[in-house]
């Protein structure tokens, strides 16, 4: 009889091990299933390489990334503490600081807007454009303009910093920025003055897009004001391959 | 016997549970972010993200470089004011502050175009490599955009005409290329905007003017 209550006292402790595990298991496999089962399915013989091959690229791309940045902190440093003909040098410094701002090489805060775009959750009306459900390089680079037109100083997609060399392009379902692969949700961040919101909110153009864009497919699109709006550096090539300073300005042939 | 095989039982369990894990960590790690691209969509990204590599792979070199001569200099009390001199007049090329020159395409929009058309333009041109552009002697820089329905577009304070060239700098057979393969930019314009007509003309040499706008923000400072 003492076995038996024993036995009675332990059943319960593995069963309920079991149980716990036998339930994650389960969830697990529903969350597996789910995330292989995309929108669309491809055979994975042919992607899985590929899907590799972006994975290391984006990696290496995010290495190279982070050695601009330490380099050009550490070229900096370096100039600063350049002596000799003091005030020549500190002129140059200050002036070099001046032209990297306005370059977008160097971070910032101060007021702004972050505006988020995704994906709409809406079913594809039938006969419609699948690719019309998602946001697309076409949105972001109207918000952009629209955010520029309202009075934006600088501007980021989901911390890619726009700068005179920005391009924004569609790639399949998803998004290059600078050098990027980006995908969902889409954060475009803007330093601006304090009505900045409400200018952008006044546009025809915003006014407009929003109409077409979230009311007729669903993308969903939210604004936030936060205390203080952070816009990253341009991690990105600055020199120039082809275009030479003109020594005298506004000479088009 | 019956204890062993409930431990063996919650053995194979958890063992499962365990790589289940794994392999779903490993899924939302790499395969969320590409998730929905067909093998074609990821051929294209892969390339894209090759080429670019290469660019910032450049950017580190000419960096290193720079840091090494700056480097040298310190190292023997020099000056390194030609350096500082060198490094102003890249960023400021790059920035828009100071004018241009190089080889680079000549664009002639003849026609009704709304200012979405101009920015697709102008997108495709920087894609394809474009290093500084302008509209009309306007230096395109963040903050000047092409708005507005046709016949009413503006290009920053200035109202556009229904015609205007665009010039942008770069290579001109890739700069060529990009605007006018079939299915590209203009082909898609044409089928759009069918009244504008848009002539890429290839250059070796072509002039951008310096932008006359402030592109130091008086509402961000720098973030240290």
């Amino acid at each position: 009889m003492t076995s038996m209550a024993a036995r009675l006292r332990s059943i319960p402790s593995w069963q309920i091990t079991l149980g716990a595990a036998l339930l994650g298991l389960g969830f697990l496999i529903a969350a597996q299933l789910a995330a292989q089962g995309p929108r669309v399915r491809y055979t994975t013989q042919e992607r899985a390489p590929l899907i590799e091959t972006a994975t290391q690229l984006q990696q290496r791309q995010d290495q190279l990334k982070a050695r601009i940045l330490e380099l050009r902190g550490q070229i900096q440093a370096n100039e600063q503490t350049s002596e000799g003909s003091a005030e020549q040098v500190r002129q140059l410094n200050d002036q070099l600081q001046q032209a990297r701002i306005a370059a977008g090489l160097i971070p910032l805060t101060g007021t702004g807007i972050v505006l988020q775009l995704q994906d709409s959750q809406e079913p594809v009306a039938p006969g419609a454009d699948q690719a019309d459900y998602l946001v697309g390089a076409r949105d972001l680079r109207s918000v952009v303009e629209e955010l520029w037109a309202a009075g934006a100083e600088a501007v980021a997609i989901n911390g890619e910093r726009m700068t005179p060399t920005s391009a924004v392009i569609d790639v399949g379902p998803s998004i290059l920025v600078n050098a990027a692969y980006l995908a969902g949700p889409y954060q475009v961040s803007a330093i601006g003055p304090d009505d900045l919101y409400a200018r952008l909110s006044a546009s025809p153009g915003f006014v407009d897009l929003i109409r077409t864009r979230a009311q007729g497919f669903g993308i969903q699109v939210s604004i936030a004001e936060p205390e203080a709006v952070d816009i990253p550096a341009f991690a990105g090539t600055v020199t120039l391959r082809y275009a030479r300073p003109e020594p005298s300005p506004g000479a088009s042939p | 016997m019956r204890r062993r095989r409930n431990q063996l039982t919650i053995a194979a369990v958890t063992f499962l549970l365990g790589v289940l894990v794994v392999v779903q960590l490993r899924t939302q790690a790499s395969g969320a972010a590409f998730a929905g691209l067909s093998s074609q969509d990821l051929t294209v990204l892969v390339a894209n993200l090759d080429d670019r590599n290469d660019q910032l792979r450049t950017e580190v070199a000419t960096l290193e470089q720079e840091l090494g001569v700056l480097s040298q200099n310190t190292a023997r009390g020099d000056v390194s004011v030609d350096e500082l001199r060198a490094d102003l007049r890249r960023v400021r090329l790059y920035a828009g502050i100071d004018p241009a020159m190089g080889p680079g395409v000549a664009v002639m929009v003849r026609g009704p175009i709304d200012g979405s058309g101009i920015e697709d333009l102008v997108n495709e041109l920087r894609n394809a490599g474009a290093e500084a552009m302008s509209i009309d002697d306007v230096r395109l820089v963040p903050g000047v955009v092409a708005l507005g329905a046709a016949g009413a577009v503006t290009l920053g304070a200035r109202q556009l005409g229904d015609t205007f060239t665009l010039d942008a700098i770069g290579a001109p057979d890739k700069l060529t290329g990009s605007l006018t393969r079939p299915g590209g930019i203009i082909a898609q314009l044409s089928a759009t905007q069918p009244d504008v007509s848009v002539e890429v003309t290839p250059l070796e040499r072509i002039g951008v003017p310096a932008t006359d706008r402030q592109l130091v923000p008086s509402h961000g400072h720098p973030r240290l």
